[in-house]
């Protein structure tokens, strides 16, 4: 291998992989431009529009009092982030444990497996949002009401996918494993575990972005602190601009979220070959 | 012939260890001597269930492996050949008749280890390297064995299949040759006596599949393993065959059992030999036939 450092460096041929490599970064941000001037297109246009129709603020506020409003009230803004940064936090932590570990039992235990995997599906038909106001009734108004219904919306893509992934693994490594005595939990423990890392990532991006949604209905349920209580209670006000401002900031911190897994997952998992990685 | 004639009453029901022991009691058939095949089925037959209906996949296959033999098992895809190879191999449980491995069951060859099997997918586990697939099943059987000297067993092994310099590389940084001698590697770490092999390079391009009938041979000379081939490639059979089982469908069955009488070692010229052309040819019209048997056979039931 030391040998054949030096002369890869004078090939031409084999250098070039290294070369390609190289452009990735730059290439992933020249991705990004056209979605970048799509935007800022879009956000002139509207402001064009609301102000040749001097359309009023607590109607539809111009991007540029939107923004007006994102700057001067940001401490005011920061503070409910924290508070829903928090609970989607908790909720989505929540959400991949117990989502993992009934994933977990399903595969391992056939029995009781066959017994709970219909309940979780019918109870996946429950429309989540509608029990918001019944968690508030039990937890009161702060962090667990939230954190209770994050973890009833999310935990099902989480349980489904790694399930999916503890059950694809190859049923012919599976055999040989066992038959060489390696127990049920061994084989879970050693293939079926690992095997499944990649399918848990993505159930845990869906979690993740459900645990947003979780976050803010729950703080329409009943709050006193959080971004979608400042949604809620600044259109009440007509502070239209207040809650486009809002909305940036959960979507912002949505996606803050979202990148976070994604970079758990390709720290973690670093043995799948990914296409424009 | 005789003796399972004999036999045939006692081995309606599934094989138990008590029976084989009664097998090998027997003074007709002396394990001990070295001309008792190694492994062997008598009578064996087997169903699968496919939806309410039963499906024949194999019927009354007697078959025999020498120590330190190479049989192919030749056939076309649905011919049994692999299920053939899992009953062998203690993956499955045949419906009717006994098998024998080394006057042990397949099941419990297996759980001594005496077994190594390779599918036609590597099945190596893809966030793990080289190396560390082919400590997995010596960690799996092998619990209170030192770390370091299952290291250096893997190290050795791979050493044999030609990749130390690969060690560190996982399976997706391999070619697909690599990857199923790692497997081969991972197999023989465990030093069972007999390889069962499932189609292992027909996944492989033409060339790639060559090199590794060169390089299986090789391992072959130098460990005196007893190998079962399942193929569908029947000059890869030849080539590297002392005997080729041909396998028919409807119903699966064996058809005719070949010695190959080629010399080892074999090599690119083997090809060239007459004898070989004249083997290929004569298997190539005995699995017609047997196919085009086998089709109005279908026909007619």
């Amino acid at each position: 291998m030391t040998a054949q450092a030096p002369q890869a460096a004078q090939a031409g041929p084999v250098a070039q992989p290294r070369k390609r490599l190289m452009k990735h970064p730059r290439s992933r941000f020249a991705g990004i431009i056209p979605a970048v001037l799509l935007a800022v297109g879009m956000l002139l246009i509207c402001e064009v529009l609301v102000r040749a129709f001097a359309l009023p603020e607590f109607v539809m506020p111009a991007p540029s009092a939107v923004f007006e409003v994102l700057f001067t009230q940001q401490a005011q803004l920061f503070a409910a982030t924290l508070v829903t940064a928090e609970e989607v936090a908790y909720g989505f932590f929540m959400s991949a444990i117990v989502g993992a570990l009934v994933a977990l039992v399903i595969a391992r235990f056939d029995r009781f497996g066959q017994a709970l995997y219909p309940l979780v599906v019918l109870f996946q038909t429950v429309p989540k949002i509608a029990l918001a106001p019944l968690f508030i009734l039990w937890f009161g108004y702060d962090l667990a009401p939230k954190v209770t219904l994050i973890v009833v919306m999310a935990f099902f893509p989480v349980a489904l996918n790694m399930l999916v992934g503890l059950q694809s693994v190859d049923p012919n490594l599976v055999a040989l494993l066992r038959s060489v005595g390696a127990s049920r939990t061994e084989i879970l423990r050693r293939v079926q575990i690992p095997h499944s890392l990649p399918y848990l990532m993505a159930g845990l991006k869906v979690a993740v972005t459900l645990g947003v949604i979780g976050a803010i209905v729950g703080e329409f349920a009943g709050a006193s602190a959080g971004l979608g209580y400042m949604i809620q209670f600044a259109s009440t006000q007509m502070q239209t601009s207040l809650v486009f401002a809002a909305l940036i900031q959960v979507s912002v911190l949505g996606l803050i979220f979202y990148y976070l897994v994604e970079l758990a997952e390709r720290h973690y998992i670093d043995w799948i070959p990914r296409p424009n990685a | 012939m005789l003796l399972s004639t004999i036999l045939t009453p006692a081995m309606t029901g599934v094989q138990s260890p008590a029976r084989v022991a009664s097998v090998a009691a027997s003074p007709a058939v002396p394990l001990a001597s070295p001309d008792a095949p190694h492994i062997w089925a008598r009578g064996v037959s087997m169903d699968f269930h496919v939806a309410g209906r039963t499906h024949r996949v194999l019927h009354n296959v007697d078959l025999q492996v020498p120590k330190g033999g190479f049989v192919s098992l030749l056939g076309p895809s649905g011919c049994g050949k692999s299920t053939l190879l899992k009953l062998l191999a203690g993956l499955l449980a045949p419906a009717e008749g006994e098998v024998s491995v080394g006057g042990l069951t397949p099941m419990e060859a297996v759980r001594q280890r005496r077994i190594g099997i390779i599918f036609q997918e590597a099945t190596l586990l893809p966030w793990k390297t080289a190396l560390q697939n082919v400590e997995m099943l010596m960690e799996v059987t092998d619990k209170r064995r030192p770390r370091a000297e299952i290291r250096d067993r893997a190290r050795e092994m791979l050493r044999l299949v030609g990749l130390e310099q690969a060690e560190d590389k996982r399976p997706s940084q391999l070619s697909g040759g690599m990857r199923q001698r790692v497997s081969i590697a991972r197999a023989l770490a465990l030093d069972p006596e007999v390889l069962m092999m499932d189609e292992p390079f027909g996944a492989l391009d033409a060339i790639t599949r060559e090199e590794m009938c060169d390089f299986l041979l090789e391992i072959w000379q130098r460990t005196g393993k007893t190998i079962v081939f399942v193929t569908h490639t029947i000059d890869e059979a030849v080539f590297l065959s002392r005997n080729v089982v041909v396998m028919g469908t409807n119903p699966a069955r064996v058809i005719e059992n070949m010695p190959i009488t080629l010399d080892y070692p074999r090599n690119e010229d083997t090809y060239a030999i007459p004898a070989f052309g004249q083997t290929t040819a004569h298997l190539r019209r005995i699995l017609k036939e047997g196919h085009r048997q086998g089709h109005s056979n279908g026909r007619s039931a």
